[in-house]
């Protein structure tokens, strides 16, 4: 391994480490929840995949206002890898969502706000990662890619209100259950072990986007 | 270049005739480098650019559904002129194409389209005429028309480059010429010797 | 203004092109018109559920229909020899986006005034004592779903794969815009006892409003060549 990947690959031993600590927490010393039963512990991985997600998404946005302002390809880079990685996120939130709906109400898709929202959301990253592969010129995917995350996320937030309303007008809301601190610590742990995947997947996948922006403009070069 | 010349730019086809004259009409954006025209830079000024060049291409840009008048008045409302009717006429009238003033484009040859585009140049008060091809599909007359344009061009002061695989057409009218070939250029003064032999040898590719 | 001015020349070319050519009307309500008729067939003579699902399938049917009509948006300028030639004059690009906007929404309108009287027949609807509420749904789902697709359309003119890469983009963008359309329809046609149109205009609007105003300012990036 080059020194560059030394860092890389601590935090990736680190971050397999709290991904382990979690997980053993989260199946094994946290009791099983009093309705739900162990199928709850799914939440320990569903919450924080949903929560990485988003914030995958985020990123993916705001690479892509900087990108639009200063023209540097590294904003397009880290764009791009944000988005590949939250789309591996986004579905795992969609399949755990599901896994867990039923046993819990018996159905394998709810319209639920945020399950309908995560899903749409998901449509919005394959439509960013399939415009990227329409241009050959990194400038002209950059800027597509660009466009297609601003108004994607844009319309995040628009599209969430509008399930919701759609979902519970004049329903009642649903009482927020107080939750158990041992619940709590165990999702904060999984949630921090979640963003450290995330970021060291993040340098990966950067490192390669600029090993293979490289290759680009040498063979566009040569020709 | 020098303001107010005529230039005649030849090449095979394929060289990239058309691409250059696209870039300096701001369609297409180089990859590399810097360019002026008309004084303004290419990356900053575009639209001071667009304002004073006008692009003639083999097809130009008409629609079939319009009459060659409403053509022109889509046009002169584009650029911003504020041309009436009559002297939208008049211009079609020095075409040639006043009967066919209100029929529709799609009816029309390929003489009668080219000249409605020169006419779309025409009406525009333009620094900078880049003509693409603009003999194809011409008949004496027609090209006679042309030649009297870029003599028209000259005298208003307008830059004129011309860009055509046959060499011979473009140099007629052209006080110099640059040959396109392989991705490079080259200037050569005007001298017919030189015109002969380039169309004749030089542009090889198309003519075997 | 002077955008506003070309705006409107790109209009009136386009709606002279349509009004002399009427390709895209024609096809356009002839497809809305089977598309209605095809999801009455399949949902049954049910005329209590048909009611229920009219607004739902009014809108699905304008928003392929809309789909259709939007990939021709720059059909016409291909033909006479591509967006190149609008984008060689001078001036705020954005004129295309107004001029190309307002014609795709003036042609989706008057589809759609075609399309809500056959489906007043077709599901036994008493569309006429709302007529005015109906046109204002109407009307802000129609710009809703014509600002995005209109931006989207432009973004995509030059792809190969034009035909899937529109739809992909635009559908879960409309999501809200079709939500708030079908839903508001629905309200005024079964009978709104809570009052709830209100909110689904207020969404309609807020899209409409925010959305313009994203897609009209970086439109001139989407057209950069």
């Amino acid at each position: 391994m080059s020194a560059k990947s030394k860092p890389a690959a601590l935090l990736g031993l680190v971050a397999l480490a709290v991904l382990l600590a979690g997980s053993v927490v989260g199946l094994f010393v946290v009791p099983a929840d009093a309705a739900q039963g162990d199928v709850q512990r799914l939440m320990y991985v569903h919450v924080p995949a949903a929560w990485l997600a988003f914030l995958s998404f985020f990123v993916v946005f705001l690479m892509s206002v900087l990108y639009l302002i200063q023209r540097d390809l590294r904003w397009d880079r880290v764009a791009a890898s944000s988005a590949e990685i939250g789309v591996v996120f986004t579905v795992l939130t969609l399949a755990l969502g599901s896994m867990w709906g039923k046993p819990t109400w018996g159905v394998w898709w709810t319209w639920d706000p945020r399950l309908t929202t995560t899903a749409i959301m998901l449509a919005i990253y394959v439509g960013y990662l399939a415009i990227r592969s329409f241009a050959d010129d990194p400038e002209k995917r950059a800027r597509w890619a660009a466009i297609v995350g601003i108004i994607g996320f844009a319309n995040v937030p628009i599209v969430y209100l509008s399930v919701i309303w759609w979902r519970t007008l004049h329903q009642p809301p649903s009482s927020p259950r107080s939750v158990a601190p041992e619940i709590l610590w165990t999702l904060m742990l999984n949630l921090a072990a979640f963003t450290l995947v995330y970021i060291y997947l993040m340098m990966r996948r950067i490192r390669l986007a600029r090993l293979e922006g490289k290759l680009e403009e040498r063979v566009a070069y040569h020709g | 270049m020098e303001r107010g010349t005529t230039l005649a730019l030849v090449g095979p086809n394929g060289a990239g005739k058309t691409t250059l004259l696209k870039c300096l009409a701001t369609l297409l954006r180089p990859s590399g480098g810097e360019g002026r025209v008309c004084g303004f830079s290419l990356r900053e000024d575009a639209d001071a650019i667009r304002e004073r060049t006008g692009l003639l291409t083999v097809r130009g840009y008409v629609y079939d559904e319009l009459t060659a008048e409403e053509n022109l008045w889509f046009t002169a409302r584009m650029a911003r002129l504020g041309l009436s009717r009559e002297s939208l006429r008049a211009e079609l009238e020095r075409v040639g194409l006043d009967r066919a003033a209100d029929q529709r484009v799609r009816t029309f040859s390929t003489g009668m389209r080219k000249r409605l585009v020169l006419a779309q140049l025409r009406i525009r008060p333009l620094e900078l005429a880049l003509l693409d091809e603009p003999y194809a599909g011409l008949d004496t007359q027609g090209m006679a028309l042309v030649d009297e344009y870029v003599r028209e061009f000259r005298a208003a002061g307008t830059t004129v480059i011309l860009a055509s695989h046959q060499a011979g057409e473009a140099t007629r009218t052209a006080e110099r010429t640059a040959v396109l070939r392989g991705g490079k250029l080259e200037f050569a003064d005007h001298d017919r010797a030189a015109a002969t032999h380039l169309s004749a040898h030089s542009l090889g590719a198309q003519d075997r | 203004m002077d955008v506003l001015r070309r705006a409107w020349a790109i209009v009136w070319k386009d709606l002279l092109i349509e009004a002399r050519t009427k390709q895209s009307f024609n096809a356009m309500v002839f497809f809305a018109a089977l598309v209605l008729f095809i999801f009455s067939f399949a949902l049954g003579p049910d005329t209590e559920l048909l009611r229920r699902v009219s607004g739902g399938l009014l809108w699905v049917g304008i928003a392929f229909t809309g789909i259709l009509s939007l990939s021709r948006t720059y059909q016409s300028e291909e033909t006479s020899g591509g967006i190149e030639g609008l984008r060689m004059y001078p001036g705020d690009v954005r004129a295309i986006f107004l001029g190309k906007l307002l014609g795709n929404v003036v042609l989706l309108l008057s589809v759609e005034a075609v399309l809500f009287p056959a489906a007043a027949i077709l599901f036994q609807i008493e569309m006429w004592p709302h007529a005015l509420e109906l046109a204002g749904i109407a009307l802000l789902g129609t710009v809703g779903f014509s600002i995005v697709g209109t931006f989207y359309a432009a973004l995509t003119v030059n792809l190969r794969a034009r035909e899937v890469m529109l739809p992909l983009l635009l559908f879960p963008a409309l999501v809200p815009v079709l939500l708030g359309a079908v839903n508001a329809t629905t309200l005024v046609v079964v009978g709104d006892v809570m009052q709830d149109t209100g909110i689904w205009l207020r969404l309609l609007s807020a899209f409409d409003v925010i959305f313009f105003v994203i897609c009209i300012w970086i439109f001139p990036i989407a057209l950069e060549e």
